[in-house]
């Protein structure tokens, strides 16, 4: 109140000290008579702007008579109003329920979403926000249909994206990503989330065909904030909390460690490995306590301000993200400032320019599975008998009987940290010398240095097993200039009342620079910090250096045509010419053609109009490509070899990689079908989209044949197979309000089916991840091949019947509680032969589940993910559950593996030497459902408007990845991993719980 | 409504019929399968496999055979294919008798014959352990496998062997084709024990022959038993190895390398390289790998050079290498100690794999076949920490460790990251350094752990057993 006194007050003696100034109050409310808190009060031509406060209520002070109002708020229709003789206006802003007048980036232009033609999904910038993360899109996961996104852990990982499934094996599957409009790479770690205004996903070909060589695996288009007219705006947004590392198994103590592995040995015929194990009761080393953190800091900070007039609008941004390792040690850090300037100099012609600073250092030990697979008996630090005073502080550590290293000690003993600056610099001129015309050039520039540096201490924990004798440093910096120039043409024009046409075309040019140089040295005099370079080393320096580049130039044009709303056509067309390739394929052409009709723009619509607010079928056609292939693949090269001949080391030359002249693009077509749907005032809309995507041209590494004459390791690159992909796209939007509550649900619903259409010879089988997957014609790619673990032998009659026809024994090492594998040929022989498809790391399906409800100044935002049908290998069951090695074993593991008829069969029996191969065998004993459900977001928030002098304050407090639903027993359920060898879960970085705390204010 | 009633019975049935039905082909019906066994008593003994063998038929089609030995916990079911139907089958299934089991038992196997209209035959089949399944023992006196007889000095082949039996004997047979020796001796009162001792006469022209001799007991399932012995009669010696061994040890315990086949050989000159690991080594030169009889080279009591099974020992006077000259025909030889100039391959037990050759240290290892935890992988070579090599302090040319044999055929290569350095240990013990000549040798021993030996100066490879 205080403070409204004072607003008031100033109000009046500003209006009493100008003559002519009017004062206007007045309420602004929803249509159902709610007053609307937050609403951007603007007085156009000035930078006068106001918010109303939490009654919907605002004062402003106005020029003259003539001035005009500008209301703004998110959800509805920005309404202006001219004051005339009123002093009071009051104003009731309509729904934007229909979202259809949102713009939508679409590759060199925006379009009004009505427009669209081709499958283009947006989020806006703030739904993005919501959640505090490294990488945008962990953000996005569940919020696009069509877009699987496999979280990561660890500080700076990038998750993997997969727009609509993958279209390629050998190659990145990672789509393109456009910032600003320039191409910036396959990672989106450089930007804060809270820079971001908007994502645009490009899916289909006809859609992204504009990024041509590009975009076979999608595009995504981000906006950043720019600067609005009106008064100028600070903000504040932070949000700050914990990311909480539980241990992911309950492992054995001393006591139970010992008598696991004592089980083990006497199952295989040894004496006891740690006799008397009750002598360790009370004596378990506590690794995990002593090493990992509970809870490491996790911080996203941006303070910005933007305005401006209508000559000059600018947003300047500083931000800040940390995350923690849960080590004592490392972590990641990312400084970012954005500094954007937009300049309108006439109404014809107009500039802008974007300055991108970055710093980021990150690195951070990655060993945390040793603090649970080291054996619970072997003390940290060595007794003091064992120290005779002349060890360096590296060596002071116990080493482990169990071939683990002491983690204590290689945290201690680790550095190794990358720091990157980098400064991107993006501005464009425009000018629109006759209506409708618009001529545009933009550049940008970008200058990156990455330092890597790491020091290994010397050290003697073993004299045998755990050492160092001598120290080394290493550092290797990498430095980059890249720069794009575009310049399109787009003229747009409205005839006959009915027919818009609009026709673009353009130029671009790309080219990438980089170098490296790399110094090593060993022997550096001691392990100080100030020694720690290569220049102090005394033995074996060496050094390194190359560079690299390439560079793409492309023509460009689009053509949009809509018939009175209702029949559009959209077709582009983009000629790619790459460094890649050789100069018979060097160029390549990538067309597109879309079409849609607004069904519920005709006029036999019209009595349905209540009910159907927008019907739109889409269909559209296109072809992209992929060139992710390493820059040289058009050369031929020599490797370098050593052989022994009499005694001496001679170097040697061989034929390492060959040209192929003929090497061209992979190349993907698609055909996409949509339809859009509106229904009740769009209280439920939303997209049902079918594809299919043919990849051709695939792009593998070959060996030679040996009757070629070249070594069976020298290597081509060729153009060979082809796979298909079709899958299905749903969202589903329902919002509503009742009175002061509203609520919405958006649900995101993905299917991908992949296939391998042919590979480069009839019947050949592609195998990756250790002959652990398996690709071949007819089936989808990187399927789980292995045996089939059918059960443990439960008592001996079993394992006599175990046979073929003439009692040979088809596993003659098992014994009873062995895992029996399945003779799946039915040759009474296990072989080869019998390996199988045992599973697939690929999702029947993909559910997000986006909810969000407000009452009066709470709001509420629940986001759900889930990946459902595909399987997961759980590689830790080996570290787990086998007595083979001396690691530490789940608690109870002796009690839980067979010891008896009926105990198991699913662990078999404890055993040092797993002669039946129980765990060496690569079998669907590790094979899990990978399913999962996980709660990625919850977050609670009250706001207040105009209070305490900020026209908006909010505080939060949200959980991210606070619960999962999982029959997966393995660390995390979201695993990546390239095409031929995905879904391997291991002792990977998991996606951590994370507790955090909000601020945001704006004044 | 009652159309109702009827429409939905008519619908309840439909579904209960569709859902019962047996997914499994009806065949008609027909007569019972048939089973003729070999025999109703079958032998057995613990811990040895004993065949069932029966002829199965049917008019129809044959479904499964269920073997049944309740008290051995067997129960197996074989299956047939009914896409085309068998009609008939040979029955042949072995299985062991458990270890533990006592020789006096006996059980009673049960054949269940199935066939595909569900009839079902049984037949008993009596299984004693009581059963003798030795063959008969043929101890080798003489020749021994690869005797060498050289035929300056004499062309008579003296055969002397013993045969042994529980059983008892029935008859032993000596037989090689090329001498045109084919002899049996039909012994009578089955005796536990036979003595063969007979010489003959060898032509006087180089040539290598295969004496088979044969022996077969009088057990009611009798067994029988081969040996064959491979002799090369010569007028030069093909190989001459040096031996460091005192007489009488076996000399055919051994992976590789013991005794040593010769470095260089000109006629009947024969050259070796040697390291003797101890002052005032003794040594032997041999004429045959196998044993120190018939040629045993040695010095007599005026010392001079014999070829004599009692003749003693040559001694090298001090530790080192030694280059030996050594001719069986003269009996002349000679021994020169030396200083070795190949490179030394210190601090391979500090070794480090890395993909940077600057960064990389040589280890040496183990990669093959034979071996426990090795494979051709170089890589698994270096994760196999037991498989490394280290040096022989004592011997800066010598790497040495252990290794675990499996039983099965041996092949090796000692070997560093991506076979930089690498030894290929090629036939006669020599480990050839890379790019010597092609070809693992492939090495019988029995299973076990074995101490190696590379000697990189000398190339040659001694894997013994520990």
């Amino acid at each position: 109140m205080k403070y409204k006194f004072i607003g008031l007050l100033i109000a009046v003696l500003c209006s009493a000290a100008t003559f002519a100034q009017i004062t206007v109050k007045g309420t602004v409310k929803d249509k159902s008579a709610v007053p609307i808190p937050g609403v951007n009060v603007f007085v156009k031509g000035t930078q006068t702007s106001v918010s109303t406060d939490f009654d919907g209520k605002y004062v402003i002070v106005v020029p003259n008579k003539e001035a005009q109002l500008e209301f703004s708020f998110m959800g509805f229709v920005t309404q202006t109003i001219k004051v005339d003789q009123r002093t009071v206006v009051d104003v009731v802003l309509s729904d934007n329920n229909q979202t259809l007048d949102e713009v939508v980036v679409v590759g060199y232009a925006t379009v009004k979403k009505k427009d669209v033609t081709s499958s283009i999904a947006s989020v806006k910038g703030k739904e993005l926000q919501t959640m505090t993360v490294g990488n945008v899109t962990e953000s996005l996961q569940g919020k696009v249909a069509g877009v699987q996104i496999t979280g990561a852990g660890g500080p700076g990982a990038q998750p993997r994206v997969l727009i609509r499934g993958i279209s390629t094996v050998n190659l990145s599957t990672d789509p393109l990503y456009v910032v600003d409009g320039i191409p910036m790479g396959t990672s989106i770690n450089f930007l804060s989330n809270n820079e971001i205004e908007s994502m645009d996903v490009l899916k289909d070909a006809s859609a992204s065909a504009i990024y041509g060589s590009r975009a076979s695996n999608g595009v995504i288009l981000i906006t950043t904030k720019k600067g609005k007219a009106g008064k100028t705006k600070f903000t504040v947004d932070m949000s700050t909390g914990y990311q909480i590392m539980n241990k992911p198994y309950d492992m054995a103590n001393a006591e139970n460690y010992a008598t696991i592995l004592n089980t083990a040995y006497t199952n295989s015929g040894y004496s006891e490995y740690l006799p008397n194990p009750e002598q360790y009761r009370g004596k378990t080393t506590d690794w995990w306590g002593a090493g990992i953190d509970r809870t490491s800091s996790v911080t996203n900070a941006s303070i910005g301000v933007s305005g401006g007039s209508e000559k000059n609008t600018y947003a300047i941004s500083l931000n800040y993200y940390n995350s923690d390792s849960f080590y004592d040690i490392g972590g990641w850090k990312r400084v970012t400032a954005r500094i954007a300037n937009d300049f309108k100099f006439t109404d014809k012609f107009s500039a802008g320019v974007t300055l991108n600073p970055r710093y980021e250092t990150w690195g951070s030990p990655s060993n945390w599975a040793d603090f649970v697979k080291i054996d619970p008996i072997t003390p940290i630090y060595k007794p003091a008998d064992q120290l005779n005073g002349t060890e360096n502080e590296y060596s002071i550590y116990a080493r482990s009987p169990s071939y683990v290293w002491n983690p204590i000690a290689a945290v201690k003993r680790y550095d190794d940290y990358t720091d990157l600056y980098n400064l991107n610099s993006n501005a464009y001129l425009q000018y629109e010398p006759i209506k409708g015309l618009i001529i545009r050039t933009q550049g940008s520039v970008e200058f990156g240095n990455k330092v890597w540096n790491k020091f290994s201490p010397d050290f003697v924990i073993d004299a045998a097993h755990e050492k160092a004798e001598i120290n080394s440093v290493e550092r290797k910096a990498t430095t980059n200039v890249d720069w794009t120039w575009q310049s399109t043409a787009t003229y747009s024009r409205k005839f006959a009342e009915k027919h818009n046409v609009s026709l673009m075309g353009g130029v671009t040019m790309e080219n990438y620079d980089s170098s490296d140089v790399w110094g090593y040295g060993e022997g550096v005099p001691n392990n100080s910090e100030s020694m720690r370079e290569v220049s102090a080393a005394t033995k074996n320096r060496n050094s390194s250096g190359t560079s690299w580049s390439s560079s793409l130039m492309s023509y460009i044009s689009r053509l949009s045509y809509n018939f009175d709303s209702k029949y559009y056509l959209t077709a582009s067309f983009r000629r790619d010419g790459s460094s890649k390739f050789m100069a018979e394929n060097k160029w390549a052409n990538f067309p597109a053609a879309s079409a849609s009709w607004r069904i519920s723009n005709e006029d036999f619509m019209a009595n349905a109009s209540s009910l159907v607010n927008n019907l739109t079928f889409r269909a559209g056609w296109g072809r992209v490509g992929n060139q992710n292939l390493p820059s040289s693949v058009y050369q031929s090269n020599i490797g370098q070899g050593y052989y022994v001949i009499d005694g001496n080391v001679v170097d040697t030359s061989y034929p390492s990689t060959m040209a192929n002249k003929d090497i061209r693009w992979e190349i993907v077509e698609d055909i996409n079908f949509g339809l859009d749907f509106g229904l009740w005032k769009n209280k439920i809309s939303g997209t049902l989209e079918y594809y299919q995507k043919t990849t051709k041209d695939m792009l593998f590494v070959k060996q030679f044949p040996t009757y070629s004459g070249f070594p069976s390791y020298a290597t081509i690159w060729t153009n060979v197979g082809s796979m298909r992909s079709n899958g299905i796209d749903l969202l589903l939007s329902y919002k509503d309000k009742k009175g002061d509550f509203s609520y919405g649900a958006d649900l995101t619903f993905t299917t991908v089916n992949v296939k391998m259409v042919s590979l480069s010879t009839d019947g050949e089988k592609l195998y990756g991840s250790s002959n652990r997957t398996l690709t071949v014609q007819g089936e989808e790619p990187g399927y789980f091949y292995g045996y089939v673990a059918d059960g443990l032998f439960q008592n001996q009659t079993e394992l006599n019947s175990h046979t073929d026809e003439h009692g040979t024994k088809m596993q003659p090492y098992a014994q009873v509680g062995d895992v029996r594998f399945k003779d799946v040929n039915g040759d009474g022989k296990l072989d080869d032969k019998d390996r199988t498809k045992i599973g697939s790391p690929w999702a029947d399906y993909n559910v997000g589940l986006n909810l969000n409800f407000a009452y009066k100044n709470f709001d509420l935002v629940a986001n759900f993910y889930s990946s459902i049908g595909n399987d997961l290998v759980n590689q830790n069951i080996s570290d787990l559950y086998n007595g083979a090695s001396l690691t530490n074993k789940v608690s109870g593991l002796d009690q839980m593996a067979w010891h008896g008829e009926g105990t198991s069969n699913y662990i078999p029996r404890l055993s040092k030497d797993d002669n039946n191969e129980n765990f060496t065998k690569f079998s669907s004993l590790y094979v899990e459902d990978g399913s999962f459900v996980r709660m990625k977001n919850l977050q609670l928030g009250y706001s207040l408007y105009n209070k305490f002098g900020f026209d908006k304050l909010r505080i939060s407090l949200s959980g991210q990845n606070l619960w999962t639903w999982t029959k997966y027993s393995g660390v995390d359920p979201e695993v990546g991993g390239g095409v031929l060898g995905s879904g391997f879960g291991g002792w990977n970085y998991p996606v951590q719980p994370t507790i955090l705390m909000g601020l945001n204010v704006a004044f | 409504m009652k159309k109702l009633s009827f429409l939905f019975l008519l619908t309840f049935f439909t579904i209960l019929f569709t859902g019962c039905q047996n997914d499994e082909a009806d065949f008609p019906s027909s007569d019972n399968p048939t089973v003729a066994v070999s025999t109703t008593e079958i032998y057995g003994a613990p811990n040895r496999k004993f065949e069932i063998k029966a002829t199965l038929a049917d008019d129809l089609g044959l479904k499964n055979v269920r073997i049944q030995i309740p008290e051995l916990d067997l129960d197996k079911v074989i299956n047939f294919a009914t896409d085309p139907l068998l009609t008939s089958y040979n029955l042949s299934y072995f299985f062991e008798v458990p270890a533990d089991r006592g020789v006096s038992e006996a059980f009673v196997i049960k054949l269940t014959i199935t066939d595909v209209s569900g009839n079902s035959v049984d037949q008993n089949i009596n299984l004693r352990l009581d059963g003798e399944f030795s063959t008969p023992a043929i101890n080798m006196i003489t020749p021994k496998e690869g005797a060498v007889v050289l035929l300056s000095s004499s062309n008579q082949l003296p055969v002397n062997f013993v045969v042994n039996d529980d059983s008892g004997i029935d008859y032993v047979q000596v037989k090689c084709a090329a001498l045109g020796i084919d002899e049996t001796v039909q012994l009578t009162g089955a005796p536990q024990s036979y003595t063969f001792n007979k010489t003959y006469t060898l032509p006087v022209t180089a040539a290598s022959y295969v004496l088979s001799i044969t022996a077969r007991d009088k057990f009611k399932i009798p067994n029988t038993g081969t040996l064959n012995i491979n002799v090369v009669a010569t007028n030069e010696y093909p190989a001459i190895y040096l031996c460091d061994q005192p007489k009488g040890t076996n000399l055919t315990t051994d992976a590789a390398g013991v005794p040593m086949y010769f470095h260089e050989k000109t006629g009947q000159d024969f050259e070796f390289k040697y390291y003797a690991d101890s002052n005032n080594k003794e040594i032997y030169f041999l004429g045959q790998e196998a044993d120190f009889a018939p040629h045993c080279f040695g010095l007599n009591g005026s010392g001079n050079l014999v070829d004599n099974v009692t003749a003693s020992p040559i001694v090298l006077p001090t530790k080192g290498y030694y280059k030996i000259k050594v001719n069986p025909s003269t009996l002349a030889y000679t021994v020169t100690k030396y200083t070795p100039t190949s490179k030394v391959w210190a601090d391979v037990a500090n070794g480090v794999w890395n993909d940077t050759e600057a960064l990389r240290k040589p280890f040496v290892s183990v990669c093959g076949e034979g071996v426990k935890d090795s494979n051709w992988d170089t890589w698994n070579a270096w994760v196999q920490t037991g498989l490394h090599l280290v040096n022989n302090p004592d011997n800066p040319y010598q790497l040495v460790g252990e290794v675990t044999l499996t039983g099965s055929s041996v092949k090796i290569t000692f070997t560093g990251q991506w076979w930089n350095p690498q030894w290929r240990l090629i036939k006669n013990g020599i480990a050839t350094m890379s790019p010597g000549e092609n070809g693992n040798g492939a090495y019988s021993a029995a299973a076990g752990v074995y101490k190696v030996i590379l000697d990189t100066e000398l190339e040659r490879a001694f894997i013994t057993k520990k």
